[in-house]
């Protein structure tokens, strides 16, 4: 407003601050941490781009499409483990701003519970398709949809780790700033899962099962 | 910002989201394109409720810049795949054998 319609002297204007002016720790691994998903974001556009050119008619050729082996009720199921698991993670993030640690430890332990509810419904899909001879070299179309789901559930493979690893830290270590500052990372992390399944389950599931 | 009532908030209008696009495929009530179209409604509303409420991506003074990082990310996504979709569609529709009866081909 006015500050910004003063006339300065280039001579003397201040261009930058001479002393650094401090960032909390939390808050600069927190935005460090959000560049990374998503960048990891970026990983997930470059398989749904090749899943996109990649789900053609021709691209399954004669063999088996998503139409013919997607169950939606069953995939529903696994979108309500991982939000569930998503939302009692939350639960568990507002415990933490009531500075309370069993609450924390509950929280982790109920959506580190969901999540692997959630693996395991995604292992027994895979299963029962790999016993119906749907198996990714069969076709391009093929190749692609295993890599982008189960991409996806290596990350939550990887967060079911970091969700152990904080249970471990939170009970030994308390609310120290670097736990407190992991939590809000994994928090990211966790519920940047479930957006992305909500795009692999409709574009995915649903419209490969509709298409 | 974090409160239960907001992850609540967030998990219940996700949920309920899903669980319509669920049941529009399964049941089939829609002609596709407009079947289509529901659940892509249904995929936007749900991604923009849970960035909301769960990532809290808002213009409060403490997430202006998450937010700002979002922002400038979202071309790069449509242009990843956007782009690379009708460079493939393209592609296709100019060098694939015309088979018989298979949809998308002209």
């Amino acid at each position: 407003m006015s500050s910004s319609e003063t006339v300065v002297d280039p001579d003397k204007v201040r261009l930058w601050s001479e002393d650094y002016e401090g960032h909390d720790v939390i808050s600069t691994r927190t935005f460090g941490f959000w560049m990374y998903v998503l960048s990891d974001a970026m990983l997930f556009a470059t398989l749904f781009a090749a899943y996109g050119v990649l789900s053609y008619p021709h691209s399954y050729y004669t063999g088996p499409t998503p139409a013919q082996f997607v169950a939606p009720w069953y995939t529903f199921v696994q979108t309500m483990a991982l939000f569930l698991s998503v939302l009692v993670y939350g639960w568990a993030m507002a415990s933490l701003k009531d500075g309370n640690k069993s609450g924390v430890i509950n929280g982790l332990l109920g959506a580190l519970v969901l999540g692997i509810l959630f693996l395991a419904l995604d292992i027994h899909d895979v299963m029962r398709l790999v016993a119906a001879g749907i198996t990714p070299e069969v076709s391009g179309g093929l190749s692609a949809f295993y890599c982008l789901t189960q991409v996806h559930a290596a990350h939550i493979f990887a967060g079911l780790i970091w969700i152990i690893v904080m249970l471990w830290q939170v009970a030994r270590k308390g609310f120290t700033e670097d736990v407190v500052g992991r939590l809000i990372s994994l928090r990211m992390f966790w519920q940047f899962q479930a957006v992305m399944w909500v795009f692999i389950y409709v574009f995915v599931y649903l419209w490969g099962y509709m298409s | 910002m974090a409160s239960r009532r907001g992850y609540m908030t967030g998990f219940i209008l996700a949920s309920v989201l899903m669980a319509l696009a669920t049941f529009l495929v399964s049941s089939h009530a829609l002609p596709p394109f407009a079947l289509l179209l529901a659940i892509m409604a249904c995929a936007g509303f749900a991604v923009i409720a849970q960035v909301y409420f769960l990532l809290h991506i808002d213009i409060s003074e403490h997430n202006i810049w998450n937010t700002v990082a979002l922002v400038a990310f979202i071309p790069l996504f449509v242009i990843t795949i956007g782009l690379t979709w009708w460079m493939f569609s393209q592609l296709y529709l100019r060098t694939m054998p015309m088979i018989p009866g298979m949809p998308g081909m002209h």
